[in-house]
């Protein structure tokens, strides 16, 4: 390790970490954004759901490069090419959680809410979607450590990322940079996911137990 | 008033489950629909709030067809109550109970305010108010559910097996609860439960219904113990209805006699010269009892000793006169040493002794009364 390395090259490392973080966590919060609508109502037309599921398991099992590659046509070698794949791969592990969360409401409160008086959409927004919260975040805490994870291949194709370092540090048989681009990649998932947890608990009092 | 005009569901499969029911609730009682699984029950009353639509006939709601109405509406008007709380898990417990007040437009705060009022009439601690559902125990969430049902002050409240989902003992204490909201608020009660017992305690009238969605009988408790209209209500009601039924007969005809009776300053003689096997001894004349006197065990004392040196056996159980029920008085004769009943008023002061032959009596007299009402109604032989 070359400990001088690194404060010599802070402005690149702390470009390369804002740009890989950006990468990573916009794919995921547009996969939430494209699975709640598609949940609910796959969760409401459940024969809806298991061709939907389907086509985002073949997707995911595509490799993430190859992904990038069959995008480059379209987008280019630009951020978008990278958001749109890992969009796609986020897609398919909080899509089942929001329908998992959905179903898992149990039918006595379902049924409580709608002989109170509640209509459909209210029901959803206020009774069913509250109490999904914790299986959704699940779901998007997967998607955005998954996420900064895959940003870093994004480098084969030149989109900027902590994968440069691994990159660089290869070429030039530099250790020291292939390990600060690790621990900063695995350092950026942990801080994401500290915060997700912290907001699922903002959100779910009645989670915490006394 | 509740009333179901020819009423049938029958489900896509063609199983029916409610078949051509009429029935009136009148305003003000509590009925219990009550019969074995698969017998329409709970399907009758899920139509009263339009969780389940009917597929012939129509359900009017103070004379106007429920179909008119539109189902939110409706529902904010009729309290629901369901054996697995169906509490929102998510909201404390104010807020539950404020749901149906803040869907009719009130302001968060105003409902808070009506569930503090609301966790005091269902017997909860008011400081549970912040609270969330499972930090409770199953009956405190069962009252809650009991407090949101009543939150809008709906005329109507619907009951599905509100207590099944509890211990003996904390059901017992959520029917009398039940039962003394009820003298209070006078609400239009339909309650469905599979037992019975619960059924003839809380229910001013109990329809009883056969498997696939027919009524056996409708009638009030004490009808239904005394007056089984065939094998079928005889069987479900139980093999001990006649002990049972004496639950509703009061002890007020019944005869005490005071000829066993004396306060614990008489004397050993006087108690010999009373011709009684068992004397009851009381502080004072006309106070409360100490306890009962074998004066064949007497034998060790002198004529003047006083009754009050004397070894007594505890009197157990009494009952309240007029209060309580003849069974309660036999259940007391039961349980005597001395094979009698000890009837006491209100303050406990010992009022009398009732043996069995003065039970017979009663309860010849009150159930032939209570007989006399019924048999216009009962088939001929």
């Amino acid at each position: 390790m070359m400990w001088s390395w690194i404060p010599s090259n802070g402005a690149l490392i702390w470009q390369l970490t804002r740009q890989n973080a950006y990468l990573g966590v916009i794919p995921a919060l547009i996969g939430l954004a494209i699975s709640l609508p598609l949940g609910i109502i796959a969760a409401r037309w459940r024969w809806l759901y298991p061709p939907v599921l389907t086509v985002f398991n073949i997707l995911y099992v595509i490799p993430s490069l190859a992904l990038f590659i069959a995008l480059i046509p379209a987008f280019g070698l630009t951020d978008t090419t990278v958001i749109i794949a890992l969009t796609v791969f986020s897609l398919c592990v909080i899509l089942p959680n929001v329908v998992a969360g959905l179903l898992a409401v149990p039918p006595p409160v379902k049924q409580a809410a709608t002989a109170m008086g509640y209509g459909p959409l209210r029901r959803l927004v206020t009774v069913e979607l509250p109490l999904a919260v914790p299986v959704i975040i699940a779901g998007l805490r997967i998607g955005v450590v998954a996420g900064i994870s895959l940003a870093s291949v994004g480098q084969l194709i030149g989109v900027s990322s902590l994968g440069y370092l691994f990159i660089d540090g290869l070429q030039r048989s530099f250790p020291t940079e292939i390990w600060v681009g690790l621990f900063l990649v695995i350092a950026l998932a942990l801080v994401c996911d500290f915060i997700l947890v912290g907001i699922r608990r903002a959100l779910t009092p009645w989670t915490v137990r006394s | 008033m509740i009333t179901f005009e020819a009423v049938t569901k029958r489900y896509p499969d063609g199983t029916v489950a409610v078949d051509a029911l009429d029935l009136t609730v009148p305003d003000g009682k509590t009925m219990v629909f009550v019969g074995p699984s698969g017998c329409g029950k709970t399907t009758s009353l899920r139509m009263i709030n339009r969780l389940i639509e009917p597929s012939e006939g129509q359900i009017l709601l103070d004379g106007t067809d429920i179909k008119t109405r539109h189902p939110a509406q409706l529902r904010r008007g009729i309290g629901y109550v369901i054996q697995q709380t169906g509490l929102f898990p998510h909201r404390t417990i104010e807020d539950n109970i404020g749901t149906v007040p803040v869907l009719n437009g009130w302001s968060r705060a105003k409902a808070r305010g009506r569930a503090q009022e609301l966790l005091t009439l269902v017997g909860l601690d008011p400081a549970l108010a912040k609270r969330y559902p499972h930090q409770l125990s199953g009956g405190q969430q069962q009252r809650v559910g009991v407090a949101r049902a009543l939150a809008a002050d709906p005329p109507v409240l619907l009951m599905d097996e509100p207590f099944s989902a509890v211990d003996p003992i904390v059901r017992a204490s959520l029917q009398d609860q039940l039962l003394s909201l009820q003298a209070e608020l006078r609400k239009t009660i339909v309650l469905v439960t599979h037992d019975i017992e619960e059924a003839i305690k809380v229910g001013d009238i109990v329809a009883l219904f056969r498997p696939h969605g027919t009524l056996a009988q409708v009638a009030a408790p004490e009808e239904l113990l005394a007056a089984p209209v065939d094998d079928y209500v005889e069987g479900f009601v139980g093999f001990d209805r006649g002990i049972r039924r004496l639950s509703f007969v009061p002890t007020a005809e019944l005869v005490l006699s005071a000829s066993a009776v004396l306060p614990a300053d008489a004397t050993v003689e006087r108690a010999r010269a009373a011709g009684e096997p068992w004397i009851l001894v009381t502080e004072a004349p006309g106070g409360r009892a100490l306890g009962w006197v074998a004066v064949e065990k007497l034998t060790a004392l002198s004529g003047d000793a006083l009754l009050a040196q004397a070894q007594t056996d505890a009197v157990g159980h009494s009952f309240v006169v007029g209060t309580d029920s003849l069974r309660a008085a036999l259940d007391a004769a039961v349980l005597s040493p001395a094979g009698q009943a000890v009837g006491v008023d209100a303050a406990g002061r010992a009022l009398g002794t009732a043996s069995f032959d003065q039970l017979r009596a009663a309860i010849q007299t009150g159930t032939s009364e209570h007989d006399r009402a019924t048999r216009r109604e009962a088939p001929l032989p």
